[in-house]
C-alpha cells in the first residue's frame, strides 16, 4: 500500500470540506461544487484541463440534452398522453401515483441511462404534481431513487453493471447474465417503493405542489374545488322566448358560473365572452363552476348538462388554454380599480372567475371590487391571450409555465427524433451524449421548441453541481486517495466471514460511489475485492457483483446524477437527502445481501 | 297575483281603503299584526317596534343605531308575511321596505287637511285649531322619520304607483281604482320577480340577524347569492364570517355567503 501523501490529506480535505458544505449548506450546492472545480487546480491536484472536463463529459452533456428532449415531448404533448393511462390506472392516490411512476421509471431505466429515464419523466412528474396538487418534493425522491433501484434490475442498466464482465477478465471468473442480477434489482426496487410508500410522510420533506411557489392559493386552498371545473351546457329551444334576455354577465351573477366559451348562430364560437353578451337558444356553452351551481342553473333555466366537454373540446383542452392566477403587483396602474373599471375583460381577453384576498375566496360580484396590491386574480383564457396579460406587466401571472404555447402538432416530429436517439443509442452503439445531442439538435432544427426555450429549459444548477463533482472524482484516483482508503479499509478488517466481507465491501462501495463517479469505483474497487475474496475463501464473483450493485447505493448525498437533476426541480436540500437517503442506502445493503445470501 | 302596499297619513281613510281592496280582490289585510310577528320572531316589545316605526330618532338614537335594528326585525317579518302575494298592507314606510319589487303596487291615500282635522276634533273632543295643529304635528314625525332612515320625502308622488285623494273620489271610487290597477298586466308577478322577493326575504333574514352585532353591514342577496358588505375593515370582516357560519343552515335560500370588506354595497341593498 502506498504512503499517506500530501496530495491525499489535501483530496480528503476536500472532500470532507465540500460534505460539510453540503450539509450545512452556508452556500448553495453548485456553489460549493464550482468551489470545488476552482479549488482542485489552484491546489495542484488536477491540471486546469481536468478541472472543466466535467462539462464536457459524456454524463453532462447527455443531461443537456435529454433535459431538451424531455421539454420538446412536454411541449408537444407527448408527456401528457405518456402520463394520462398511468393517472388513469392511479386515480388521484398519491400513493399509487407514486407507485406506478416509480415502476415504469424503474422499468426504463433497467435498459438505458438511469439519468435518462430520470430527465424524461421530470415534465411528466411537474405536470402530475400541478394538476393533482400533490407536493412535487413527496414525488420527485421517490421516482428519482426509483430510476437508479431500476439500473440494478439489469446488467445494462448502469454503468457499473455494463462494465463488471470486462473486469472480471483478467481472473478468468464465470461472466453475469444479462438477467442475473434482475432478482436482487427487483428486490431494490420493490423495497424502495415500499419504504416512500410506508414511511414517506417522515422521510419526505412536505413541500409545495407544482405552480404554488410564489402564489398563496395552492397552500391554503384547493383552486378547482373553489372555482369548480368546466362543463358543456346546451340551451333549450325556446330559451329566449317569453322572457328578458339572459347575458352571460346574469348567469355568472345568479349562478356564480363564468361562462368561457359560447356558440352564436350558427355556427360562430366566441372564447370568453364578455358580459354583455347574449345567451341564445339551442345554442352550446362552456363554463366553469362548482358542480352543484351549474346543476342549479341547469335545472332552472333549463339547460341540459352534457357528460363531457364536446364541442369545446378543442378550445378548452389543456394546451390551448387554462387557468392562470395574477397577483396585482405594487405600483400597477389597476390598484384601486375595479375589474370592470380596468375592463380586464376586453383588455386582455380573459374571464375573470374569482379573487383571492388575505385568505378568502370571492367569486360573487368580483367585478365591482377595487383592486388592492397582492391581489390574486383568477383569470381564464386561451394561452395565446394570457400571454398578452404577461407582457403587459400590470398584473404578474404566478403560474407562468401552463402559458407556454402547446405544439401538438409537432408531437409526432418530436416522438420521432426521441426514437432517432434511442436507435442511434441501441442499434448503433454510438457515444450516449452524441445520439441524445443529435436528438435535441433534431428538434430545434424542426421548429417543436426554438433554441431560446431549449437553453430555458435546461436546469444550470444539475450541470454545474455534476460538472464540479466530477473533477473531484478525477482527483480522488490520480492522487491514489481511494486505493489508500480501499486498502486501508480492507486491511483493517482482516480475515472475516463471507458475509460479514460483502458488508463491508458494500459499505466501501457505497461510501465511494458518494464521492467520486460510480464506474470510477467500480474500476477501482473490483480488483481489490477480487483478491480479498479469493483470499478470505468468499465468492469472487459475488464480491465483484456486490460492488457492480452497490456502486448504485447512492443516495445520502445529491452527488449521484439522478439526485443532482431532481435536487433543484424537487425544491430539495442536502438534508433532505441525508433523511431519506440513509434509510434507502441501509435498505438496499440490508437486501443486497440478504438475496446474495439467499439466492446466489 | 300581486302585493299592495297602501301609505297614508292619520284620519286619511287609507286603513278603510285597505280592507276594502282586501275584501275585494280576496287577499289578505295587514298592519299591525307584522310587529306582533317581529316581536315574537326577534323578542323585542312591540311598543318599542311600534315607536320606532312611528318616532323620528332623536339624535342619541342615530348614534345608537337601535332604531335600525327593530325596522331591520320588522322588515324581515313584513318581506316574511307578504312573499307569498295577495295582500295588503297598510303602515307606514310599506312601499320604501318592499323597494325593488316589480309586483308591488304602491299606493297613497291623502285627504284633505280640513277633512282629517275635523274628523280628529269630533273623536278627541278638541278643538278644530288644536286637531289640525295635532295632525300637522304627526305628519312632520313621518315625514322626518322616513328622511331620517330613507333620505326620502313621504310627500313625494314620484314614490308611489298611485296618490289618491279621497274627497270629491269617494271611498269606494279609490278602492275600485286601486283594485283596477292592481288587476293591471304591470303588477303580476313573474318567476324574476318572485325571484327577486325571495332575494329581499332572504336578505332581510340576514340583515337582522346580525344588525344587533353589527348595525353597519349593508346585505344584497341575488339567486341566494348573500354577500354582506361591512364598512369596517377585514379584521371586522372575519368577525362577520364567523358569524355567518351558522346562517345558511339557520335561513333558507341561500347558496352562497361572501363578506365583502370593502363597504361598497350596491344599489338594492338592505
Amino acid at each position: 500500500m502506498k504512503p499517506l501523501t500530501l496530495e491525499m490529506i489535501m483530496v480528503m480535505s476536500i472532500i470532507g470540506i465540500a460534505v460539510f458544505l453540503f450539509i450545512v449548506e452556508w452556500v448553495r450546492v453548485d456553489v460549493v461544487a464550482i468551489l470545488v472545480m476552482v479549488g482542485l487546480p489552484l491546489l495542484g491536484l488536477v491540471t486546469p484541463k481536468e478541472a472543466f472536463i466535467g462539462l464536457s463529459s459524456n454524463a453532462v452533456v447527455s443531461i443537456i440534452a435529454v433535459i431538451i428532449i424531455g421539454a420538446g415531448l412536454d411541449r408537444t404533448g407527448v408527456v401528457n398522453r405518456m402520463v394520462t393511462p398511468l393517472l388513469r390506472i392511479a386515480g388521484n392516490s398519491a400513493s399509487r401515483i407514486i407507485i406506478a411512476i416509480c415502476l415504469a421509471v424503474a422499468v426504463i431505466s433497467s435498459f438505458m441511462q438511469n439519468v435518462g429515464a430520470a430527465a424524461l419523466f421530470l415534465p411528466a412528474v411537474q405536470r402530475v404534481s400541478r394538476t393533482l396538487k400533490i407536493p412535487i418534493s413527496r414525488l420527485l425522491m421517490p421516482i428519482g431513487f426509483s430510476a437508479i433501484l431500476g439500473g440494478t434490475v439489469t446488467l445494462v442498466g448502469s454503468s457499473p453493471l455494463i462494465l463488471l464482465n470486462d473486469l472480471l477478465v483478467p481472473f478468468n471468473l464465470k461472466p453475469f447474465g444479462l438477467f442475473d442480477v434482475t432478482p436482487i434489482g427487483l428486490a431494490l426496487v420493490g423495497s424502495g417503493i415500499a419504504i416512500f410508500i410506508i414511511l414517506g410522510r417522515f422521510i419526505l420533506p412536505r413541500g409545495e405542489s407544482e405552480s404554488g411557489e410564489t402564489a398563496s392559493l395552492a397552500k391554503s386552498e384547493d383552486i378547482s374545488q373553489m372555482i369548480g371545473e368546466t362543463f358543456e351546457l346546451h340551451t333549450p329551444a325556446d330559451f329566449t322566448l317569453y322572457r328578458d334576455p339572459v347575458m352571460v354577465g346574469d348567469l355568472r351573477r345568479r349562478y356564480l358560473v363564468n361562462v368561457v366559451s359560447l356558440v352564436a348562430p350558427p355556427d360562430f364560437k366566441i372564447l370568453n365572452p364578455e358580459p354583455d353578451v347574449e345567451i341564445r337558444s339551442d345554442v352550446d356553452i362552456a363554463l366553469c363552476g362548482k358542480e352543484k351551481d351549474v346543476r342549479r342553473m341547469a335545472e332552472a333555466e333549463g339547460m341540459l348538462l352534457k357528460d363531457h366537454v364536446e364541442v369545446f373540446k378543442e378550445e378548452l383542452a389543456e394546451h390551448s388554454s387554462g387557468t392562470v392566477e395574477a397577483v396585482v403587483p405594487p405600483r400597477s396602474p389597476i390598484v384601486g380599480k375595479t375589474i370592470n373599471e380596468y375592463d380586464i375583460h376586453r383588455r386582455f381577453g380573459a374571464t375573470p372567475l374569482a379573487i383571492y384576498r388575505e385568505g378568502d375566496i370571492y367569486r360573487s360580484d368580483i367585478g365591482d371590487m377595487a383592486l388592492r396590491v397582492g391581489d390574486a386574480l383568477l383569470l381564464h383564457g386561451s394561452w395565446k391571450r394570457l400571454q398578452g396579460l404577461q407582457k403587459d406587466r400590470t398584473l404578474l401571472l404566478t403560474t407562468p409555465i401552463d402559458v407556454e404555447l402547446m405544439r401538438p402538432e409537432k408531437a409526432i416530429l418530436a416522438t420521432a427524433w426521441l426514437a432517432a436517439s434511442l436507435v442511434m443509442i441501441l442499434v448503433f452503439k454510438i457515444q450516449l451524449s452524441v445520439c441524445l445531442m443529435a436528438g435535441a439538435i433534431g428538434m430545434i432544427v424542426t421548429k417543436v421548441l426554438s433554441i431560446d426555450e431549449a437553453y430555458q429549459s435546461v436546469d444550470w444548477r444539475t450541470i454545474f453541481l455534476l460538472g464540479g463533482l466530477i473533477p473531484l472524482g478525477i482527483a480522488t484516483e490520480k492522487t491514489g486517495t481511494a486505493a489508500w482508503i480501499a486498502h486501508a479499509v480492507l486491511g483493517a478488517i482482516g480475515t472475516v466471514s463471507p458475509i460479514v466481507l460483502l458488508a463491508v465491501i458494500g459499505v466501501l462501495a457505497t461510501v465511494f460511489t458518494l464521492v467520486i463517479s460510480n464506474v470510477g469505483a467500480t474500476v477501482l474497487l473490483v480488483p481489490l475485492v477480487v483478491n480479498m475474496a479469493i483470499a478470505a475463501n468468499g465468492d469472487p464473483r459475488m464480491a465483484a457483483l456486490v460492488v457492480g450493485l452497490a456502486t448504485s447505493n447512492s443516495f445520502i448525498l445529491p452527488t449521484h446524477q439522478v439526485n443532482a437533476l431532481y435536487m433543484g426541480p424537487g425544491h430539495y436540500r442536502s438534508v433532505d437527502f441525508m433523511k431519506a437517503g440513509t434509510v434507502v442506502s441501509a435498505m438496499f445493503l440490508v437486501v443486497m445481501i440478504a438475496m446474495i445470501y439467499l439466492f446466489y | 297575483m300581486c302585493i299592495i302596499t297602501i301609505s297614508r297619513g292619520s284620519y286619511s281613510s287609507g286603513k278603510e281603503v285597505a280592507e276594502k281592496v282586501a275584501a275585494c280582490l280576496h287577499y289578505d289585510c295587514v298592519s299591525r299584526d307584522i310587529l306582533l310577528e317581529a316581536s315574537d320572531r326577534y323578542e323585542v316589545d312591540e311598543i318599542k317596534l311600534v315607536k320606532a316605526i312611528h318616532d323620528a330618532p332623536s339624535i342619541l338614537e342615530r348614534r345608537g343605531r337601535k332604531k335600525e335594528t327593530y325596522i331591520a326585525y320588522i322588515r324581515s317579518a313584513l318581506v316574511s308575511r307578504v312573499r307569498s302575494d295577495n295582500v295588503v298592507y297598510h303602515g307606514l314606510a310599506g312601499h320604501l321596505l318592499l323597494r325593488g319589487i316589480p309586483h308591488v303596487v304602491k299606493v297613497r291615500i291623502i285627504a284633505d287637511i280640513d277633512r282629517r282635522s275635523a274628523m280628529e276634533a269630533q273623536r278627541e273632543g278638541i278643538t278644530l285649531e288644536k286637531a289640525r295643529s295635532a295632525i300637522i304635528a304627526d305628519d312632520e314625525q313621518r315625514r322626518k322619520w322616513t328622511q331620517s332612515l330613507y333620505g326620502v320625502d313621504p310627500w313625494d308622488s314620484s314614490l308611489y304607483d298611485l296618490v289618491v285623494k279621497v274627497d270629491r273620489l269617494s271611498i269606494a271610487d279609490a278602492v275600485d281604482i286601486v283594485c283596477d290597477a292592481a288587476k293591471r298586466e304591470a303588477f303580476k308577478t313573474t318567476p324574476a320577480s318572485q325571484q327577486k322577493m325571495e332575494d329581499l326575504v332572504t336578505a332581510c333574514a340576514v340583515k337582522a340577524a346580525l344588525i344587533e352585532e353589527f348595525p353597519e353591514v349593508m346585505v344584497l342577496s341575488e339567486y341566494g347569492n348573500v354577500i354582506i358588505h361591512s364598512a369596517s375593515g377585514g379584521r371586522h370582516a372575519q368577525k362577520i364570517r364567523k358569524a355567518v357560519g351558522a346562517l345558511e343552515t339557520t335561513i333558507g335560500g341561500i347558496n352562497s355567503i361572501e363578506v365583502h370588506a370593502d363597504g361598497n354595497a350596491p344599489p338594492g341593498s338592505v
